[in-house]
């Protein structure tokens, strides 16, 4: 706790983290009852992560919104026995009010592009959780639930809205501050909850929103409640709804324990992951070791290692990578992706994730790593994967290189390697790569990567397992260029070089476009469609401008927008 | 110093020719010193900074030639940049007062009267000879060159020891002309306790140096060792000078000589008589001329060349080389095993005709060098030939000798 | 066959121990012999000719001469010496340590130079392939050969910055240089100008004169380079390249003395008269010199260009001796005068310098070109000739830019297309001019002995005489 302590510090000055404990929320009340899990919003508004403005009426910011993180991993893990889980409000009349707009209005865009990414994270986990893991989630609106409040309600399965002829749901982004519901408000209402689009049009411009019975009456909702029975109400909805789920009865959690992390200026030091970065060339070195022996198998001993099974802690420190380098180092534009290891382990691990599936441990842990991977999809930053000698890009590991926007692998002659010479680096499938880490649009990395033709993934699956060459990996399609030794130094340097000089604006939109394929789907349309518009409209005077209605929203002033459509 | 006494020290600046030089800026971009710079229409070279360094980095890259020329200047008063950005072409060398006669040596004086009277006393040079410098270094004040090679000219089986020795002056401007010869002055005493007297030595190589366009001549030395007597004798200077490596210094005086000099105008012809070592100024000036062929500068030479035997010739092999219609070489050779003794003379009468032909044209100019004992025989040789072709050399010879036609030099 | 590389190719690259470069060379080098023997000089594999070949870069290793068949030539990678902490010039970049690797961000635009420079030397080659056919005397056909090897070298020392430093696109492009041909429709050189032919001896002397005379230029601007080896490469090939306009120079200055000289002899001024003489008119001269002057005013590229003010930015491409111009290094403010036909007058408009840098070079280039032209009147005037040759105005017949547009006499007066149609032949050489010096051309081999229409030079190669045999046919 001392190491933690210390990072917790050197943190608070530099770092936004990730990490804390439901000893720490100051914003959430986390309650457990058999299998009903409740999560009480209870917003402290003098307690912002950073100064300036008061989360007055349950508004949150980045800090609400990583304890609501923290808390739903908790509940994955800690609480096998919670089947369904109620989010709710502490205060009266207020469920949510959403994102805080003083926050928004005082924040950089890159602050508001990231917070967004990465509440939209949040809300596509508790539907995660909901399609794979068997946790149910019911919104019980206890009172007003605007813009992020209700795009939170969104996010459950099932919205329960206080019938008090006052509280209202609503999503009124546009007319009161001139930006969209962001946070896959839009999109739910028209993908998830199938409301008329003309409808959908008038509840999106109501500033008061919509009540209880008419919001049931237009799909907002899914049933409503008066005062003195909403209680009981949610309750027995979160009993029934959890009544199908396949989570275990008698389980004992999986402690969350802290992950051991060190700062320093080189960059995030992890057991099993590593981030190097390099200020100047505007470069994060992302490297993923394999287990030092191999990983449980057993789910005994898989249970008994716990958050310290490879798998696992290795997907938690990954992830908490990634949210670190996004948070805080936005101009570090590249990440090159590394492995190292032996891959028979990695293997195993990916064998025994696959005989263990349906166990609920397993089960989560799988979780965690798909939800990892997708995060790293929507980073917003160049992923170059190096495949050199000593790495293990192998099954589920070989989902960072299919993740990666090029893959270099070096080409080295075989059996040629003297004593102490590096051999040439291999890869390998596994099962998992086809299919059990769907990309946002639900397609493996793999499918999407040949646009679900037959034949190349065919042939990728009829190789699972085995070694394969640089030779045999660019023929199969699996790796982008395999530059031989030779060569591999001035290529790999002048790649990254060139890639860091072009205009990051127009990666992010380039990665994005080339990474996810034709597919389309509800997370695809918020990441794509939804986000793209709002950070078009975060920057644009009439949001940000000096009367621009996100900045004089509070000041009594009235928004002065040029009227150009563009 | 025979410099200082007339005031003018003779200095070698390296100047750049305006009418061969493109402009491209390789010269001054390739010089170590920035002695090179340029202005919108001449690339000039800095005298002082050039001549401190003089590292000749410059040649090699120029890409026309116009880099490597150069003019002997009074040190005083060298060519300055704005000079030579005025230059349309180069200027002609210009004259220097010469050092008074007094100063030359008196063995020098002796030594020259002595190998000229063959001619009948002092001679006047060509008309269209060159102006020569004489005497800028004395004994008081010798020249220092460099031994730069010295390698035997005769074969290995050849009785006598004739050696190529090549000297360079460096930074020291050591001008001369082809005919001129250079004192040596041998180190050390003689058996009295005496300096060495100095030794005169024919110049083998032409004006523009043995290498062209370095400050180096080459000298032909035959190693004494007997005197004309066949009484066996170690000649000092020549033993000294066969005997040097390459990298040693040399004492050098001189240079002397206003008289055995070659004609320079077109259609200028020369008859060249030597013997042996006497092969020096005939090698000096068909070198010149050789090098000169594309400015089609002079007319026909006729060279007749006695020795023991082609082993003893020096220069034989570079001679053999050279084109027939270049040169007319006649070679006599005394000591041939199964044929009869040729001398030089013996191929005068033989070529007679030509040389006749040659002798009425009045830009002919005849040299002589080699051994005392070939004067008498060439003399009849040229009146047996007058008489062949109606002309009468007594006659003919007296007005070559005033017209500067006519030119020995033997010892 | 593994090559003996210190032996074969002399450099000054540390190629022994640099395995990046050997491998793309024991690709590279017999493709490039298999190219010279195709598209080399005609007909010479087995000559020996007395050649330049540069075995080091200081002053005593660069110019060693000596007999060679050209197939034997050692080509060599030369760079200029390394100078101590040298600095980025100029540009955005200006005070940065030069880049001894390529930046990864300039990539694109640095191979796009190295490969636009490298296509000129291969294709001079090709368009010069015929010429020793009808050389004019031993001399000048030696001056041809050293000529062609060493655009061959050029060619080599592009060749060496894209294998070195571009990795597997850069072996690509080597590859490519070798495949492009001149003058073929399918597959051109990249430049207009290298793709025109030079038919005869005149049109040798003129390109040499002019168009390699923008390659000097060109390269004078890359040696300025913040990428150290492009500029080091440039710099040393800056040293063969007067060669060049050394055969170029004294070669057209050697056709007028000889058209002199024979006009004074025989007192003819007729160009009529004079061509009865077998030499080449004057007037004729003159219309060779602007095309070839306004051929190669296009290589220049357009007056007005972003990519020129992109590679000065970023510290690509300088300009003519950037460093020891006075001015701040950015040009960021200054403007420059650029030329425009408004109506029927060509005007003077003033663009940012930046993007002005091609004209710039231009106008360098012209100031350095005319110098030459002066040079050619004294020997006319020597004759007591009264006749004088001119460089065109820098619009006249250009092909490519806003300029093309217009029909530009060489006096700089815009023309009607009319007029321009019924005057062109006073102006460029006509097809007759053209036939007629063919006509001249014939073959002189004979050490010593010059072609009628030339006058021998004042000196030889290498001190040697000037009929020395510089080329020995065996």
């Amino acid at each position: 706790m001392a190491q933690v302590a210390t990072t917790a510090e050197t943190e608070s000055k530099q770092f936004i983290d990730y990490q804390t404990h439901p000893d720490h929320y100051r914003h959430w009340q986390l309650a457990f009852d058999g299998p009903i899990a409740t999560l009480k919003m209870d917003v402290n508004e003098d307690a912002g992560l950073k100064p300036g403005y008061k989360l007055k009426l349950n508004s949150y910011d980045l800090g609400v919104d990583i304890e609501l993180y923290d808390a739903l991993q908790r509940i994955r893990f800690e609480h096998p026995e919670v089947r369904s889980v109620v989010l709710t409000s502490s205060k009266d009349r207020i469920f949510c009010s959403g994102a805080n707009i003083f926050m928004l209005g005082k924040s950089t865009h890159p602050w508001k592009v990231n917070f967004c990414k990465f509440t939209n994270e949040t809300r596509n986990g508790i539907e995660d959780s909901s399609e794979y893991s068997g946790l149910k989630f019911i919104a019980a609106c206890n009172g007003t639930t605007a813009g992020g409040g209700y795009e939170l309600a969104l996010a459950c399965d099932h919205i329960i809205l206080i019938d008090d002829r006052s509280s209202a749901v609503s999503l009124p982004e546009v007319p009161l501050l001139g930006v969209l519901p962001g946070t896959g408000g839009l999109t739910r209402v028209t993908d998830k909850r199938k409301v008329r689009h003309d409808l959908a049009d008038i509840f999106c411009t109501l500033t008061e929103g919509v009540r209880a019975d008419r919001a049931k009456q237009w799909r907002l909702i899914d049933e409503s409640a008066k005062r003195h029975e909403f209680d009981e109400v949610v309750k027995q909805r979160a009993l029934a709804m959890g009544a199908s789920s396949n989570r275990p009865e008698n389980a004992v959690g999986v402690e969350m324990t802290p992950l051991r992390r060190t700062i320093d200026e080189a960059g995030y030091h992890y057991e099993y992951v590593d981030v190097v970065i390099s200020p100047s060339a505007r470069t994060a070195t992302l490297t993923v070791s394999a287990p030092q022996e191999l990983p449980a198998d057993d789910l005994d001993a898989i249970l008994a290692a716990g958050m310290s099974w490879w798998p696992l802690q290795m997907a938690r420190e990954l992830d908490d990578a990634i949210l670190m380098l996004r948070t805080n180092n936005l101009d570090v534009g590249t990440w090159i992706l590394k492995t190292q290891g032996d891959a028979s382990r990695v293997l195993a691990a990916d064998a025994s994730l696959l005989r263990h599936q349906d166990h609920w441990f397993v089960r989560e842990v799988i979780g965690m790593l798909r939800r990892t991977l997708a995060r790293l999809d929507v980073s917003s930053r160049t992923l170059f994967a190096l495949i050199e000698p000593g790495s293990c890009f192998v099954g589920t590991l070989l989902e960072l290189a299919l993740a990666a926007d090029r893959s270099y692998m070096l080409a080295l002659a075989e059996g040629e390697a003297a004593e102490g010479e590096a051999e040439a680096p291999k890869i390998a499938l596994s099962e998992l790569n086809f299919g059990v880490y769907p990309m946002v649009n639900k397609l493996a990395r793999i499918t999407a990567r040949f646009y679900g033709e037959e034949e190349p993934i065919a042939a990728a699956q009829a190789v699972i397992g085995q070694p394969l060459s640089p030779d045999a990996a660019l023929e199969l399609g699996l790796i982008t260029m395999a530059p031989d030794d030779i060569d591999w130094d001035d290529e790999i340097r002048i790649a990254i070089e060139e890639r860091a000089s072009l205009s990051p604006d127009a990666l992010t939109g380039l990665e994005a476009n080339l990474r996810f394929g034709a597919q389309e789907t509800m997370e695809t349309r918020i990441f794509g469609r939804l986000s793209a518009w709002q950070n078009w409209i975060f920057i644009r005077p009439n949001a940000v401008g000096e009367a621009g209605a996100l900045k004089v929203f509070g000041t009594g002033s009235k928004a002065n927008f040029d009227w150009g459509r563009v | 110093m025979a410099a200082a006494t007339s005031g003018v020290e003779i200095a070698r600046q390296h100047l750049i020719d305006p009418e061969i030089c493109i402009r491209c800026n390789t010269c001054e971009e390739t010089c170590p010193v920035d002695a090179i710079t340029h202005d919108s229409t001449n690339y000039v070279v800095d005298f002082e900074r050039c001549g401190s360094s003089r590292c000749m980095a410059c040649i090699g890259p120029c890409p026309t030639g116009a880099i490597d020329s150069w003019r002997q200047v009074d040190k005083a008063q060298p060519y300055t940049l704005d000079d030579q950005f005025s230059w349309d072409i180069l200027p002609t060398q210009a004259e220097f007062a010469q050092a008074d006669a007094a100063e030359i040596p008196t063995d020098v004086a002796e030594i020259t009267a002595e190998a000229s009277s063959g001619q009948g006393g002092p001679a006047a040079p060509p008309w269209s000879a060159a102006h020569p410098y004489l005497n800028l270094y004395s004994i008081a004040k010798p020249a220092v060159a460099t031994v730069m090679g010295n390698h035997r000219l005769t074969a290995a089986e050849a009785a006598s020891d004739t050696h190529h020795i090549i000297l360079d002056f460096g930074n020291t401007a050591f001008p001369v002309l082809e005919g001129q010869t250079i004192g040596v002055l041998p180190p050390g005493l003689d058996e009295r306790g005496k300096p060495h007297h100095v030794r005169l030595f024919s110049i083998a190589s032409p004006r523009d140096g043995e290498r062209p366009h370095y400050n180096n001549l080459a000298l032909t030395v035959k190693r004494v060792t007997e005197d004309h007597q066949g009484r066996p004798v170690q000649g000092v200077a020549s033993n000294y000078l066969c005997n040097l490596q390459k990298g040693e210094q040399v004492q050098v005086v001189g240079p002397y000589g206003a008289s055995y000099l070659m004609p320079n105008h077109p259609n200028s012809n020369i008859i060249m008589i030597c013997t042996g070592t006497g092969a020096a100024p005939m090698r000096a000036m068909t070198e010149r001329r050789r090098r000169r062929r594309g400015q089609k500068e002079g007319g026909d030479l006729m060279l007749f060349f006695g020795a023991r035997s082609p082993a003893e010739l020096p220069y034989f092999g570079p001679l053999m080389k050279l084109p027939k219609d270049f040169i007319d070489i006649n070679f006599a050779f005394s000591r041939m095993p199964d044929r009869p003794k040729q001398y030089v003379q013996d191929l005068i009468m033989a070529r007679g005709s030509d040389v006749a032909r040659l002798l009425r044209d009045e830009n002919t100019y005849i040299y002589i060098c080699g051994l005392k004992g070939m004067e008498t025989g060439v003399n009849e040789a040229f009146h047996e030939v007058c008489g062949q072709h109606q002309m009468d050399w007594e006659q003919l010879l007296p007005a070559l000798r005033k017209q500067g036609r006519y030119h020995v030099e033997t010892y | 066959m593994s090559i003996n590389y210190s032996e074969k190719i002399p450099n000054n690259v540390d190629l022994a121990s640099d395995r990046t470069l050997q491998r793309a060379l024991e690709r590279w080098q017999p493709e490039f012999i298999n190219w010279w023997g195709d598209m080399g000089p005609e007909g010479s594999n087995s000559f020996d000719v007395y050649l330049r070949t540069a075995i080091s870069v200081d002053p005593k290793g660069w110019a060693h001469f000596d007999y060679v068949r050209m197939p034997d030539y050692r080509w060599g990678i030369f760079l200029n010496p390394a100078e101590a902490e040298r600095k980025v010039n100029f540009g955005a970049h200006k005070g940065e340590a030069a880049w001894q690797e390529v930046p990864g961000e300039y990539r694109s635009n640095l191979r796009r130079l190295i490969v636009t420079q490298g296509d000129t030397e291969p294709a001079s080659v090709e368009q010069q392939r015929y010429l020793g056919l009808t050389c004019p005397s031993l001399y000048d056909l030696r001056n041809l050969f050293q000529v062609n090897v060493e655009e061959g070298r050029h060619l080599w020392a592009m060749v060496y910055l894209l294998h070195r430093y571009f990795g597997r696109d850069g072996r690509e492009e080597g590859d490519a240089l070798l495949e492009r041909r001149s003058g073929d429709p399918d597959n051109p050189r990249i430049l207009g100008a290298f793709n025109e032919k030079t038919p005869d001896w005149l049109s040798f002397y003129m390109f040499t004169y002019f168009t390699d005379r923008d390659g000097k230029f060109q390269l004078c601007a890359l040696a300025e380079s913040g990428f150290d080896p492009l500029a080091r490469t440039c710099r040393f090939m800056l040293t063969e390249e007067a060669h060049h306009m050394f055969v170029g120079e004294s070669g057209v200055g050697r056709v007028i003395q000889r058209t002199c000289e024979v006009m004074r002899q025989n007192k003819v001024e007729d160009p009529e008269q004079v061509r009865a003489l077998g030499v080449i008119d004057l007037p004729t001269i003159q219309r060779y010199l602007n095309f070839h002057f306004s051929v190669t005013m296009d290589l220049f590229g357009a007056d007005v260009s972003s990519n020129a003010a992109t590679f000065y930015t970023t510290g690509l491409k300088g300009r003519y001796e950037e460093t020891k111009l006075g001015d701040d290094h950015l040009l960021n403010s200054n403007t420059y005068p650029v030329l425009q036909v408004q109506g029927e007058k060509l005007v003077t408009v003033y663009e940012p310098e930046l993007n002005a840098l091609n004209e710039r070079l231009r106008d360098d280039y012209i100031k350095d070109s005319i110098g030459g032209v002066e040079r050619w009147n004294k020997i006319i005037d020597k004759q007591g000739i009264p006749f004088r040759l001119t460089v065109p105005h820098k619009a006249f017949n250009r092909r490519i830019g806003p300029l093309s547009e217009s029909r530009i006499n060489p006096l700089g007066e815009v023309v009607s297309d009319s007029e321009w149609q019924a005057r062109q032949d006073e102006w460029l050489p006509s097809a007759a001019d053209r036939a007629y010096v063919a006509s001249l051309m014939g073959r002189v081999t004979t050490p010593g002995q010059f072609a009628n229409w030339v006058a021998p030079p004042p000196r030889g190669i290498n001190n040697q005489p000037v009929d020395f045999e510089y080329v020995r046919f065996n």
